[in-house]
């Protein structure tokens, strides 16, 4: 029985998710960065224990907002047996629908939402109606906020905020993005110290304050240009396989 | 649910941003769009729209972009590129079904807004990338094909050359391969 109902909930979010794509132009494909030669660039999506997170809030929800309904039902059939009677029907509708919608949109929410991290810059894809890409590099990036709560702890999971220098942020009571504004939020990744010390690598090589211009115009720049890099890495690749030929 | 990939953004003919100064009609259809949420102040909320429409100015250098327009209070912003702190695309669903974007510009000025806002450019997705790729910390990106012009003054001056330590590494790679070569069984 859970099986069948399991399915048919499946097909029908595949086609939700088809008319999104189709009439609403949703992405379906995971963003992509412009990547040096040898970089790559690692899309993911927040771990699977945001999604739990996020049902489990929906569940919380879910259960208060039906209690008071059917609380407010039963008050009200008790004093007026069949006014109680003609409103059982529009009761089950606004317990349930709301119920649908939020479910769904939990679920595209969690499909929607995209991170692509290279060495030197992360890019972020959230939103449906209005989709959102931000793109930060690392270079710019003044500070990193790493957030847990106790649930995020129970699913395993944490936000990471990357801020860039100027004011004005939007944020909500929940440290949620609103619009555009100096930062970028990884929200429910299972890997925040991952991501957050390969920020800090790149962070600490630069010897600016991220605040524009290093004058690197027209004087040479004691760094490895990209071509030295590219270099570097046929090196290592040759001096790998020399190591296998002798091994 | 991690996956590797190179970059894929890829448009093989180059894109030039010079070559950007007007937005695309498709912007004015954008905008009717638009105040026709307005109801009955269409006229009122469409008035101020063309008007910007018509007079939207892009330009695009080497070092920096400019956008004006207006009519009777005329605005201009001014930046360069390598102020840029963050970029934002953002799109909604009528700049999706027109094929539009909103490119917003973000620079360490303190608002939380975006500085400068493109909009209607057909080709946004290049124009973000060509920004991404003249921003702090992404320059020399030259080797990417997806946005770079290889007479491009600016991401051709960064690999010089003449440049001596460039020429060291170069020589160590070839004789490392030709003992590689050696060294591999025939």
């Amino acid at each position: 029985m859970s099986q069948r109902v399991e399915r048919a909930s499946q097909w029908i979010y595949t086609g939700i998710w088809a008319v999104l794509v189709r009439w609403f132009r949703v992405p379906d494909h995971p963003p992509t960065l412009p990547t040096a030669a040898g970089e790559t660039a690692d899309s993911f999506r927040p771990a699977p224990g945001f999604l739990n997170y996020l049902t489990f809030h929906f569940w919380i929800y879910l259960v208060l907002f039906d209690g008071a309904v059917l609380i407010g039902w039963i008050v009200v059939t008790a004093l007026v047996w069949w006014l109680g009677l003609l409103l059982a029907a529009p009761a089950l509708v606004v317990a349930v629908a709301p119920d649908i919608v939020a479910y769904i949109a939990i679920h595209l929410r969690y499909d929607t939402t995209w991170y692509v991290l290279t060495g030197r810059s992360l890019r972020i894809r959230r939103g449906i109606w209005v989709i959102h890409e931000t793109t930060i590099t690392f270079e710019n990036v003044q500070n990193i906020r790493i957030s847990q709560g106790p649930l995020q702890r129970y699913f395993g999971i944490a936000n990471v905020l990357v801020e860039t220098a100027g004011g004005g942020t939007s944020t909500d009571a929940h440290g949620n993005q609103i619009g555009a504004s100096h930062q970028g939020l990884i929200e429910g990744v299972a890997d925040a110290a991952r991501i957050r010390d390969m920020i800090l690598v790149r962070l600490r090589q630069t010897q600016t304050t991220g605040l524009g211009d290093e004058m690197d115009d027209g004087q040479p720049v004691r760094r490895f240009s990209p071509a030295h890099l590219a270099v570097l890495r046929e090196i290592r690749d040759t001096a790998r396989q020399l190591a296998e030929t002798r091994a | 649910m991690s996956m590797t990939l190179n970059s894929t953004t890829a448009a093989n003919r180059p894109f030039d941003p010079t070559a950007i100064t007007r937005p695309s009609p498709v912007l004015l259809k954008y905008y009717m769009l638009v105040s026709l949420v307005g109801g009955p102040a269409f006229p009122l909320v469409l008035l101020p729209l063309f008007c910007k429409y018509v007079t939207l100015r892009y330009k695009f250098d080497e070092k920096g972009v400019s956008m004006s327009w207006g009519v009777l209070f005329r605005k201009e912003v001014l930046l360069t590129y390598r102020r840029i702190q963050d970029i934002h695309l953002t799109r909604n669903i009528v700049q999706r079904w027109l094929g539009l974007a909103t490119v917003g510009i973000q620079t360490a000025s303190g608002s939380a807004g975006a500085e400068m806002n493109i909009e209607g450019i057909l080709e946004a997705e290049p124009l973000r990338d060509f920004l991404y790729s003249q921003m702090r910390g992404a320059r020399g990106l030259a080797d990417v094909e997806t946005t770079a012009t290889s007479s491009d003054p600016v991401v051709g001056a960064q690999a010089s050359a003449d440049d001596e330590a460039l020429a060291l590494l170069r020589e160590i790679r070839d004789a490392m391969a030709t003992l590689a070569g050696r060294e591999a069984p025939p």
